[in-house]
């Protein structure tokens, strides 16, 4: 039988595989606008969606090296900040996310109504 | 604040070394920014015991820089499924080649009891060293095909570029279950195996048995076979006996049917004793001279190579049987983890 802890543990494992694809899609949504990489965190965060620094900040530059986001040194309250937003690349990738997203979402519903 | 400026000194000594200062500033400004916002919330200054609570959710220093790296794992899911076949197949081998080799070296050294426990103090050392082998070579290649795909082996580049026709062909199915032996071959085995027996017995006084009319030319000829053979013969009988009895019970308890693997494993293991008779004979001696003052002159060196040529290939067929037996007994192995018997 297996225990509560293991339990927890295996849905912390699958919530995360979950969300990772997620977390992506919404920061190339997000990222329609400019941000930096605290104010990209705090609008995802009002919005209902939080993620570490941690994951965060090195997803930004991944994106980036994948040449999905566009980024640039500015400075701002007195303070150098490194700004990033959609690449004419990352648009497009993020239309056809939104798509497989959309699609998979609607799957889910059918597939939950039909079992109801 | 001094607390947060060793936080970034401590992640900037992970970070990947040609984005270090880049990536620097700008986790320096983003946590400036969040540091701020949180003072102005407060409308003071974090407290030491604050600073150190927000460092801690942060995380350790090298685990956030660590997530700059390229590449996370040693080896990445793309390859490990062969890493990890690979791997259990050399560790397999290393052990089987390793027991064979360390079990001919205890046979031939005249002092065994030193030697077993110090083979097998050995043995974890020599798995390890041939798991970080492994390991080393496998993370090599993982490096070459994520930092420099062209370079990569092409046996890496088959695992994504398959083909359906590669694939070999359906091998055929083990029945589940062998079939039964019949009871005339249950008898006929106990049968024959007792006349062999009788036939081994009779050796000794009828030795034609054996040679034939070499039996003659034996008895005339100036060589003799030398008094280790009795005890290898005597183990012979011994081995055949428990076999007869082994089948012989079988039959008694109707139990002639599926004969035990393990039964089958642990008589291959026993044969394993006469073979250890020879190869442990006196100086390796198993032809003598049967006067040696006479013919020592004319025989002698054709013997010395006659008896060390017979040496070799005992020492062969005894490297084959301990690579036989550990192979029977990984298939039991395997067999009985994948078909565990029926709970009563």
């Amino acid at each position: 039988m297996t225990a509560p802890n293991q339990i927890d543990n295996l849905f912390e494992n699958l919530r995360l595989e979950l969300r990772r694809g997620c977390l992506t899609l919404a920061t190339l949504a997000q990222l329609r606008q400019e941000h930096y990489g605290y104010t990209l965190r705090k609008a995802l965060a009002d919005l209902g969606l939080a993620i570490d620094e941690s994951t965060l900040y090195p997803l930004l530059r991944r994106l980036e090296t994948q040449g999905l986001l566009a980024s640039q040194w500015r400075e701002e309250d007195k303070r150098n900040k490194r700004f990033y937003r959609l690449s004419p690349l990352g648009e497009q990738i993020l239309a056809q996310l939104l798509e497989e997203w959309q699609s998979l979402n609607a799957s889910i519903h059918r597939i939950l109504g039909q079992s109801e | 604040m001094e607390l947060l400026d060793r936080y970034l000194q401590a992640a900037k000594k992970h970070l990947p070394r040609a984005r270090q200062q880049d990536i620097l500033a700008e986790l320096r400004a983003n946590l400036e920014a969040q540091l701020e916002d949180k003072e102005s919330a407060l409308g003071r200054p974090l407290t030491q015991g604050e600073a150190e609570d927000w460092l801690r959710q942060l995380g350790s220093p090298m685990l956030v820089a660590a997530r700059y790296q390229p590449q996370q794992s040693l080896i990445g899911p793309a390859i490990f499924p062969m890493y990890w076949f690979v791997l259990r197949t050399a560790l397999l081998w290393a052990l089987a080649i390793y027991t064979a080799v360390s079990t001919i070296l205890i046979v031939l050294g005249q002092s065994a009891a030193p030697a077993v426990p110090l083979a097998i103090l050995r043995a974890p050392w020599v798995l390890f060293t041939v798991a970080a082998s492994v390991t080393l070579v496998f993370a090599a290649l993982e490096f070459l095909s994520t930092h420099y795909p062209a370079l990569s082996p092409p046996v890496l580049q088959q695992i994504t570029q398959w083909s359906p026709a590669t694939l070999p062909p359906l091998e055929k199915d083990p029945p589940s279950s062998p079939r039964p032996r019949s009871f005339a071959l249950a008898v006929a085995e106990l049968v024959f195996g007792f006349l062999f027996l009788v036939w081994l017995l009779l050796i000794p006084q009828y030795p034609y048995l054996l040679f034939g009319p070499g039996a003659e030319y034996l008895r005339n000829s100036p060589f003799q076979l030398a008094p280790v053979l009795l005890l290898f013969y005597v183990w012979v009988i011994a081995l055949n006996v428990v076999q007869l009895l082994w089948r012989g019970i079988d039959l008694a308890r109707g139990a002639w049917q599926r004969p035990q693997p393990l039964q089958h494993i642990v008589y291959k293991a026993f044969g394993l004793i006469p073979l250890v008779v020879l190869l442990r004979a006196p100086s390796q001696v198993l032809i003598l001279l049967r006067n040696p003052d006479l013919d020592a002159a004319r025989y002698a060196a054709n013997l010395h190579t006659l008896n060390d040529g017979i040496h070799m290939a005992l020492l062969v067929v005894f490297a084959i049987v301990v690579l036989q037996l550990l192979w029977d007994l990984g298939k039991w192995i395997f067999e009985a983890r994948r078909n565990p018997p029926a709970a009563a």
